[in-house]
């Protein structure tokens, strides 16, 4: 009980504060309101009055997060989230358009062939987010036709526990040190977007060979690869392989006992991505919220929980950013290949 | 066989019919067309779906081609079998003695362990699982953990939770409450002068048992054993978190990896169900000829005495094997979740600082979405199984009664949603009835006829079981007097069913609650349920809030049942069973 009068005091706290605050920059803030309110895109997606969010990226927490600011910066505008898995909600946006029903207005998911399939059957509108400006250079103008846009950027990294590990394994390579053996925990690629971007990459890298001796580890695999983390501060295995750099971040935020180590050979760095379907519903809300991504706002609410932002002047969380670390991203034409390619060599070799 | 057939065949398989009455027509009509928009249709749909390419959308038979000729697909077929298998012999194997000391003996704490196994039952699977990898997880796993601390460092971990039979044993003790519910209604709504005369005839509590009892309720035993088999090829949460570390694939992990492909293999995993129809398909068949040559008619109206078995010295020993139960479904499993849902870190272990109640705060105050999902999430099962078990109730009786010519058919029909595993079904479904003449989509009637055609084959085999026990011949009676079809039904009937059909109810109404996967396609951001936001919470690794939000989907559904039951024994089953058993002359 005590706790909740503890964070009542804190809110309390935070609200004075936060009154403080908003007198002193009353005038930006109206200057903002007022310069929302002359958009004509605004007042476009006012006139539709709706927003249906089909999304994949980011956790259902940071995704309620921006949800609201969308909602306090643009009143006026319903907006409804729909999060679930990245493949759940494509599935579902496949299974509309074949049924000839039209609800999503910006789809968000982590898998670039989603977008490259839906442009590739004409379902995707184009839009250029002039916002988009401030996106790292490596990330922007992804489709020449402006059909989809960077909505995420999402590392894969090793995560540990620091009690229990006296010095943190630093690269892919270093994890077939014979020290981690039966130590190792990690997701399926088959059941995981992540996890399958990280075997194409480390099979780029390393070879078959290299998830030959992987497989020798005995590592535990689990389904997603956010079951490290569990598997970690359950106790269950110390070190975690194709581990989600966000998510970890945000446990130990929370004051559990678990930490990242990016690989000196590179972290794997995966996009998420979005896009405004041709028939969206509600086409100027979604083209808006779409723009709203790459708001300072945004970025603000992303790196407090531990994502990258999508801006190069909002810096991540404990003041890590992307020129810092070393990472690789897949890229090529015929990825759907080498990642089934992959999850096969994967059952052969590590299960 | 120690049962007594009253009636010839003939006479019991036709019901005097002079002429179709209006209210009759009416009602077959109903039963058809709903089947056939609930079932039919979206059924008709997965077909359609598994004769197609992925790729191309074009017909094709390639995709069973792919089934029968690929190693790959075999081993998990044969995976899930002897899962199910194993599955429905220790639900059956516990359910049904437990059942039996529970409806007929005086076995102490009898109500609350009718409520424990219901407490089970509320546990979606992957809940349970989860908790049962906070027990016996081989490294971490806290029973190992004592085991450790008990018999020193060196001991090893005597329990892997990450096997096989680990898998089994989950899939197993939560399935148990099937079983266990169907057959003691059974056990409740049977009528005991065969017992007595039996008894009366000098046969000892053993002899009786054998020889009366157990095959009185073969119907409701050998549906419970389909359905906890059926319950074992379908589960995902238990063999996803416990069979993937190991690498064992069964169909349904099998089934989430073709979805999981770039492009989805939806149509393939429609064609990877129809194999599950056919041995599911094979089962009923063998019930049929089993259960088709013997009569279960007993004498109706009911003396519901309570006449009960004396355990004597057996008594407490009995309780404590009653208790193993609940105490591996429920007490271990949900003291881990308790405990992680109590902690603000839960990797931080136990310690003052690190209790709070936070996670509840959030679950109820912190989170608008949680407050919707809630009251969907009762809306739904409560609307879903109304509906449901009025359906399979009525079908059910009229495949019993031989209504109509065809009438089995009707019963193949009602028994097939549930063979096909949800994440299949919610395709269908979603092609069903997002087009004409069911625009469903978006509202809520979606789910509510999605859940209640899933669950059909529950209520329908279950009202089915209890129509064995009772006789035509006070429906007969009735009709001789003059009274219609409909009236037969509703005075004779459904009073002689009363218990039977709230056990029924809840049967369909839990599965609801705790069902995950037909609803993945379904759900909009306003029709979401509880289930899903747990599952995102367990997609987000908040391990605190899935606890927490499990403990109060638990609590909650424990509360209605609480406040059900006692409601329902008041104005059902009691009352009425009185009341037709002095309708039926028996001195009550």
């Amino acid at each position: 009980m005590t706790d909740i009068s503890r964070r009542g005091l804190l809110k309390t706290g935070g609200l004075a504060g936060a009154a403080l605050l908003s007198g002193g920059i009353a005038g930006t803030g109206f200057a903002r309101l007022a310069a929302a309110q002359d958009d004509p895109l605004y007042a476009a997606a006012r006139k539709e009055g709706a927003l249906t969010l089909y999304w994949g990226s980011y956790e259902q927490q940071t995704m309620e997060a921006i949800r609201d600011a969308f909602k306090a910066k643009y009143p006026g505008i319903e907006v409804q989230l729909l999060r679930q898995a990245s493949q759940t909600v494509y599935t579902r946006l496949r299974l509309e358009l074949q049924n000839g029903v039209a609800e999503c207005d910006s789809l968000g998911t982590t898998n670039l062939l989603h977008y490259t399939e839906l442009k590739k059957i004409g379902a995707l509108a184009a839009y250029d987010p002039p916002d988009a400006a401030m996106l790292p250079a490596a990330f922007k103008g992804l489709d020449k036709d402006t059909m989809y846009h960077v909505g995420a950027i999402s590392l894969t990294s090793i995560n540990y526990a620091p009690g229990k590990v006296g010095a943190p394994p630093t690269s892919w390579m270093a994890l077939l040190e014979d020290q981690w053996k039966g130590k190792i925990t990690t997701g399926s690629p088959a059941f995981s977007g992540d996890v399958a971007s990280w075997v194409v990459a480390i099979r780029r890298k390393y070879g078959d060979d290299y998830l030959r001796r992987f497989g020798q580890q005995k590592p535990k695999v689990g389904q997603s690869n956010v079951d490290t983390v569990t598997d970690i501060l359950a106790g269950e295995r110390v070190v975690g392989s194709g581990a989600p750099f966000s998510y970890t971040l945000t446990q130990k935020a929370a004051g559990n006992p678990i930490d990242v180590s990016v690989p000196t050979d590179d972290a794997i760095l995966n996009l998420g991505l979005t896009g405004i379907p041709v028939k969206a519903p509600h086409p100027n809300a979604a083209r808006l919220f779409t723009n709203f991504l790459y708001s300072k706002e945004v970025s603000d609410i992303l790196s407090k929980n531990y994502w990258p932002t999508l801006r190069t002047d909002v810096a991540w969380a404990e003041g890590r950013s992307l020129d810092q670390l070393k990472w690789y991203r897949n890229s090529g034409d015929d990825l759907a290949a080498e990642v089934a390619e992959g999850i096969a060599k994967w059952k052969e070799l590590v299960r | 066989m120690g049962v007594i057939s009253t009636s010839s065949r003939d006479a019991e398989s036709r019901p005097v019919m002079a002429r179709v009455p209006l209210v009759k027509a009416a009602v077959l009509g109903a039963v058809i067309l709903l089947l056939a928009l609930l079932v039919v249709q979206p059924f008709g749909w997965v077909l359609f779906n598994s004769l197609h390419d992925d790729a191309t959308g074009a017909w094709t038979l390639n995709n069973y081609a792919r089934v029968v000729r690929s190693a790959e697909l075999i081993e998990p077929l044969v995976n899930s079998l002897i899962l199910a298998a194993a599955t429905a012999l220790i639900a059956v194997g516990i359910g049904v003695p437990l059942a039996w000391l529970v409806s007929r003996t005086d076995l102490p704490f009898r109500r609350t362990i009718r409520v424990l196994t219901l407490t089970a039952f509320v546990t979606p699977s992957f809940i349970g699982a989860t908790g049962w990898i906070l027990l016996a997880a081989p490294n971490s796993g806290w029973l190992n953990t004592a085991w450790r601390w008990l018999a020193g460092e060196g001991a090893g971990a005597p329990l892997n939770i990450y096997s096989m039979a680990g898998a089994i044993f989950v899939c197993g003790i939560y399935t148990v409450p099937y079983s266990f519910t169907m057959v003691s209604s059974a056990l409740d709504e049977m009528a005991v002068e065969l017992e007595d005369a039996a008894t009366t005839l000098g046969c000892g509590v053993l002899r009786t048992m054998v020889s009366i009892t157990i095959p009185l309720a073969a119907p409701a035993v050998i549906a419970s054993f389909i359905l906890s088999f059926i319950q074992g090829l379908t589960l995902f949460g238990v063999p996803a978190f416990l069979l993937t570390p190991t690498g064992i694939p069964v169909v349904t992990t099998k089934l989430a990896e073709f979805y999981q492909l770039f492009p989805p293999e939806i149509y393939l995993a429609a064609a990877y169900c129809m194999p599950l129809l056919l041995v599911t398909g094979a089962l009923f068949w063998m019930r049929r000829r089993y259960l088709g040559r013997k009569q279960y008619v007993t004498i109706s109206g009911k003396t519901r005495a309570g006449r009960q078995i004396r355990l004597g010295g057996w008594r407490w020993p009995a309780l404590f094997l009653a208790l193993l139960m609940p105490l591996l479904s429920v007490f271990l499993p949900y003291a881990a979740l308790l405990l992680v849902s109590l902690t603000r870190a839960w990797g931080q272990g136990l310690s003052w600082e690190n209790l709070s109640l936070y996670w509840y705060w959030w679950a109820i105050f912190g989170n608008s979405e949680t407050h919707t999902a809630i009251v969907n999430s009762l809306v739904y099962s409560t609307l879903g199984a109304t509906l449901c078990v009025a359906l399979g109730t009525l079908v059910a009786y009229i495949v019993e009664r031989r209504l109509m010519v065809g009438a089995s058919l009707l019963g193949a029909v009602a028994t097939v949603p549930i063979v096909i595993p949800g994440i299949v079904l919610s395709v269908g479904f979603f092609a069903a009835y997002t087009r004409a003449p069911l625009n469903l989509y978006g509202t809520p009637l979606l789910l509510i006829a999605a859940f209640a055609a899933t669950f059909l084959p529950i209520a329908y085999s279950h009202g089915g079981s209890i129509l064995k026990g009772i006789g035509p011949e006070l429906e007969r009676a009735a009709r001789s007097l003059g009274a219609g079809e409909a009236r037969t039904f509703l005075s004779i009937t459904l009073p002689l069913m009363g218990g039977g059909l709230v056990s029924g109810w809840f049967l369909v109404f839990i599965p609801i609650i705790r069902e995950l996967s037909v609803a993945v396609f379904l759900i909009t951001p306003k029709t979401n349920v509880m289930t899903t936001l747990i599952y995102n919470a367990k997609d987000g690794g908040n391990y605190e809030a899935v606890c927490a939000m499990s403990v109060l989907l638990l609590l909650i559904t424990l509360f209605l049942v609480a406040v059900a039951r006692p409601l329902a024994g008041l104005t059902g089953a009691r009352r009425t069973s009185r009341k037709t058993a002095t309708a039926a002359g028996v001195p009550s």
